[in-house]
């Protein structure tokens, strides 16, 4: 006779089989809510094939005549640059505010902490929309968009490397007699300053797609063009600009690597 | 006695004037004027002020695309995952044929330089409007991030274990289902969490171009200049975004737990 424990599921098997089941159940049920078909995408994919033939070949062209794309390359650019550096200035003052070692007042740093994270819940979309009624549409209330951003994100980062860095240094410092100010600056200071600028690099990177997401609401820059390319269907300028932005960003993303990858 | 040598500053004084200059220019190309803003301060305190007090009674109205925008979010991140873990064993080194490899990371980097909003503009030219160009770009947006930290981790891989596997006679499928698979595990889970994160957010800014949900009743409200109605549906996402942060905070927390006791 057999053993039944060979012949019974084992335990480790009913575990897998429920969670199996009950993700699928679950799955299936979202899909017939939203009344989402998955295999919709291949049954119709013969839309997407139609969009294809209007889109090739691209009208590079539009990329040499139209006078403005210089500028709104450089818009875009400018837009990255002004938000890490003015949402990372502020994101490095609130971390040394909301960090432990550099903030021995407990109400300060609570206060800070909870408004980066009040920063950080806010959607983007909400953001641009009310400087969009703040500044008027433009690259300007894109910038002042991804500043809040940087500093929402970022801030948060920052506050856990400084909080992440070691006590030991620290506290030899101060038994030598120094006061706070001196022992940020030699202790912690040494200690945070590669990762902050390889993260100031990484949030140059983000900011940079994030600029040209912005450009659909109003906030200028080589995303409004493609945005406004799509609006009047010319969808062979658009997939001219789709190309330029693969290939800014892919640029924007190697020397920040390579910038990252020598600092650290 | 104290020697004060201006020498010493140099770098960082020539670092701060390229930094200036390099801010002057680029806020002169991005038309920034200062005084704008101080303008524009009053601007939005007055629109600030007229968000309050939240419609009370639109709440019931918004619970609906709450979830709707929650269900794409979920169903983004479910469908992307698998698609992520595809592309992911497909442009891991240590499994895939190098011309393979090099096929799928370039398609994952593609996708990664490609913003997902406009994604979900070709898709909607595409599909039209609706919840299913919204899934499908928030699945498209998942191979990026996941299938890249995905093949990095499968990278990472002891070769041993592959070599024992093949020792004993496994085929490629059988390395991956009983190899790669349970060892990937922990960190796909961890990741998705967080790509759950992101796409809840995400589809808060796409349901406002057009798949639908939360983020469409906010961008009608202020465009409709209701911003009573607005307000409500922003403390809705402000919910739904901080509410699935805890829970993936919560839940990865466990995950630590368990990884660390095996």
């Amino acid at each position: 006779m057999k053993n039944p424990a060979t012949i019974l599921p084992s335990a480790q098997y009913k575990r897998k089989a429920t969670i199996f089941s009950v993700l699928s159940i679950i799955v299936i049920g979202c899909c017939w809510f939203v009344e989402f078909n998955p295999f919709g995408f291949f049954s119709e994919f013969h839309f997407v094939q139609d969009l294809l033939s209007e889109m090739f070949p691209p009208n590079f062209e539009i990329i040499w005549d139209d006078n403005s794309m210089a500028m709104s390359i450089l818009q875009t650019l400018s837009m990255a640059f002004l938000g890490t550096f003015y949402g990372g200035f502020v994101a490095i003052i609130l971390s040394f505010l909301s960090a432990t070692p550099t903030m021995p007042i407990v109400w300060i740093r609570n206060l800070t902490k909870f408004m980066l994270s009040l920063i950080r819940v806010i959607p983007s979309l909400v953001i641009i929309l009310i400087f969009v009624i703040a500044v008027g549409p433009g690259a300007f209330a894109g910038v002042l968009t991804l500043v809040i951003t940087t500093i929402g994100t970022f801030g948060k980062l920052f506050t856990e490397t400084i909080d992440n860095t070691e006590n030991p240094a620290g506290e030899a410092i101060f038994s030598v007699g120094s006061n706070r100010v001196q022992m940020i600056k030699y202790s912690i200071v040494p200690q945070i300053l590669p990762s902050f600028i390889s993260n100031l690099l990484y949030a140059f990177d983000i900011n940079m797609r994030a600029a040209i997401g912005l450009g659909i609401f109003g906030g200028g820059g080589i995303g409004y063009k493609l945005h406004m390319a799509m609006r009047v269907l010319h969808y062979k300028d658009a997939t001219a600009l789709i190309a330029l932005i693969i290939v800014l960003v892919t640029i924007v993303e190697k020397i920040s690597n390579t910038l990252r990858k020598r600092i650290i | 006695m104290k020697q004060f040598s201006i020498k010493r500053y140099y770098p960082i004084i020539v670092g701060l004037i390229v930094f200036a200059a390099l801010s002057w220019g680029a806020a002169i190309s991005c038309q920034i004027e200062w005084t704008g803003l101080f303008e524009g301060i009053g601007k939005g305190m007055f629109f600030l002020k007229n968000l309050f007090p939240p419609d009370w009674e639109a709440f019931p109205e918004m619970l609906q695309p709450a979830l709707d925008s929650l269900i794409l979010a979920f169903l983004g991140t479910f469908f992307g995952t698998l698609m992520a873990v595809v592309f992911a064993v497909l442009g891991a080194a240590n499994i895939a044929h190098p011309i393979v490899r090099t096929i799928s990371r370039f398609l994952i980097g593609l996708e990664r330089s490609l913003p997902e909003l406009f994604i979900l503009l070709f898709l909607i030219a595409a599909f039209g409007l609706g919840s299913m160009p919204g899934i499908i770009c928030l699945s498209l947006g998942c191979i990026g991030m996941l299938g890249k930290l995905l093949a990095d981790a499968i990278e990472e891989i002891d070769s041993v274990l592959i070599q024992s596997l093949t020792a004993v006679g496994a085929n490629k499928l059988q390395i991956i289902v009983f190899g790669i698979f349970p060892e990937i595990l922990p960190k796909l889970l961890a990741y998705s969490l967080f790509r759950l994160e992101i796409n809840i957010r995400l589809s808060v800014i796409l349901g406002a171009v057009g798949a639908g949900g939360i983020g469409y009743e906010l961008d009608y409200a202020f465009s409709m200049l209701q911003y009573h109605r607005a307000f409500s549906a922003l403390l809705v996402v402000l919910v739904l975004i901080f509410g699935i942060e805890k829970l993936s905070a919560y839940l990865r927390n466990m995950l630590n737990i368990k990884a660390n006791l095996k």
